[in-house]
């Protein structure tokens, strides 16, 4: 796992890559989930009882930028299919999503726009935003789990 | 040209009926409200307001008593907000509803006038958001359940009760939302603090004590 790791990481570009995902999705998430607030003040603010959903946001974020830019890496250097860079964009994608259009600064934009499907989602994302969050950190933890071991096989192969 | 006029009459007789109905239908909820403006916000149909009347800032929230950062707002910030600028007579505290959430939130905020009409509005409205659930619309916040924290706090459970199925604050919650849309507020919790020279400013989110004191501060 850690030579996996080595391996991608020793170039560069992926480091970068990494860095800048996990950047942006922390900053955006922290901001959408209002942990951090940008106006009139930059402030950051975890209030009692949303500790956990912190955390998830954290291991969510570490989790993308470790599996994207490893995937990345898997169709620039072996070319092959892009499955498993699909399935690690869209579970960062969905644990993104999970609650950050909630009550919070978009939620009545968000009916507003799409009427009843849009209220429909929104209590849906609003109501399991927790579980939502730790099945997108389960899908990133497979997808990472099934892309190291893919990349050991066919580096030995190579 | 006679049918002409009898076409004109028709319609101008439509316009005024028409009139009196909007009239008539808004005045039962209008009724014994004085209009109330904070700033460029009209507050009339929203909640009584809390702490000094001619305190010299006034703080406005836009909520759901479905929201959970309302709720975190509720639980975490309010009462340190309140103990520094509304016991102390420097602000005054008003609720407005954006009930949006889901289809218990408008009931909700509905009860709450209900609730007023006896003199317990505040005591309602705390009662919800001690009581909120974390899934929207699971029924914790259904016709049923409000109709018991009505109960619960000794309302006249009958006269609540009718207020309530009556939909006699529908009109009045919807204004509300109307209020909230035309201040561009696009989530709960939005808050807007006026001042004494009017300025006002908006706050998203249920920020933290720190981002109130500054605010408030500024304006004293």
């Amino acid at each position: 796992m850690v030579q996996t790791l080595k391996l991608v990481f020793s170039n560069h570009f992926y480091i970068v890559l990494s860095v800048v995902i996990f950047t942006s999705m922390l900053i955006g998430l922290l901001i959408l989930s209002e942990y951090v607030f940008l106006d009139p003040y930059i402030v950051g603010h975890i209030s009692q009882g949303t500790e956990f959903g912190f955390v998830l946001i954290v291991i969510l974020s570490i989790l993308s930028a470790l599996v994207i830019p490893m995937n990345v890496y898997r169709i620039n250097t072996l070319k092959k299919s892009k499955g498993k860079m699909g399935g690690s964009v869209f579970s960062s994608f969905i644990g993104s999503v999970a609650g950050a259009c909630s009550c919070g600064p978009v939620g009545f934009a968000v009916v507003s726009t799409f009427g009843s499907v849009g209220a429909t989602t929104l209590a849906f994302l609003t109501s399991f935003e927790l579980p939502i969050r730790i099945g997108a950190i389960a899908l990133l933890a497979f997808t990472y789990y099934a892309t190291v071991k893919s990349l050991k096989i066919e580096c030995k192969i190579r | 040209m006679n049918k002409k006029g009898i076409l004109i009459g028709i319609i101008v007789s439509i316009v005024i009926i028409s009139v009196i109905v909007v009239y008539s239908s808004s005045s039962v909820e209008t009724e014994n409200l004085d209009v109330r403006t904070h700033g460029m916000i009209s507050t009339t149909m929203g909640s009584p307001i809390l702490g000094n009347t001619s305190a010299q800032i006034t703080i406005v929230e836009f909520g759901d008593y479905q929201c959970h950062q309302c709720y975190n707002w509720f639980h975490n910030t309010k009462s340190t907000v309140f103990q520094n600028y509304v016991d102390t007579g420097k602000a005054n505290f008003v609720f407005m509803d954006l009930a949006f959430l889901g289809r218990d939130s408008p009931k909700a905020a509905q009860a709450s006038y209900c609730a007023e009409d006896q003199g317990k509005y505040w005591e309602y409205h705390n009662q919800l958001y001690t009581a909120q659930e974390s899934q929207i619309d699971n029924g914790w916040a259904n016709s049923e359940r409000l109709k018991a924290f009505a109960f619960s706090l000794g309302l006249d459970v009958e006269l609540f009760d009718s207020c309530l199925d009556s939909g006699k604050y529908t009109k009045r919650v919807q204004y509300n939302i109307a209020e909230a849309k035309k201040l561009g507020a696009n989530g709960t919790p939005t808050f807007f603090i006026i001042g004494p020279d009017g300025q006002q400013q908006k706050l998203v989110g249920a920020q933290p004590y720190s981002v109130f004191k500054q605010v408030l501060d500024s304006m004293i």
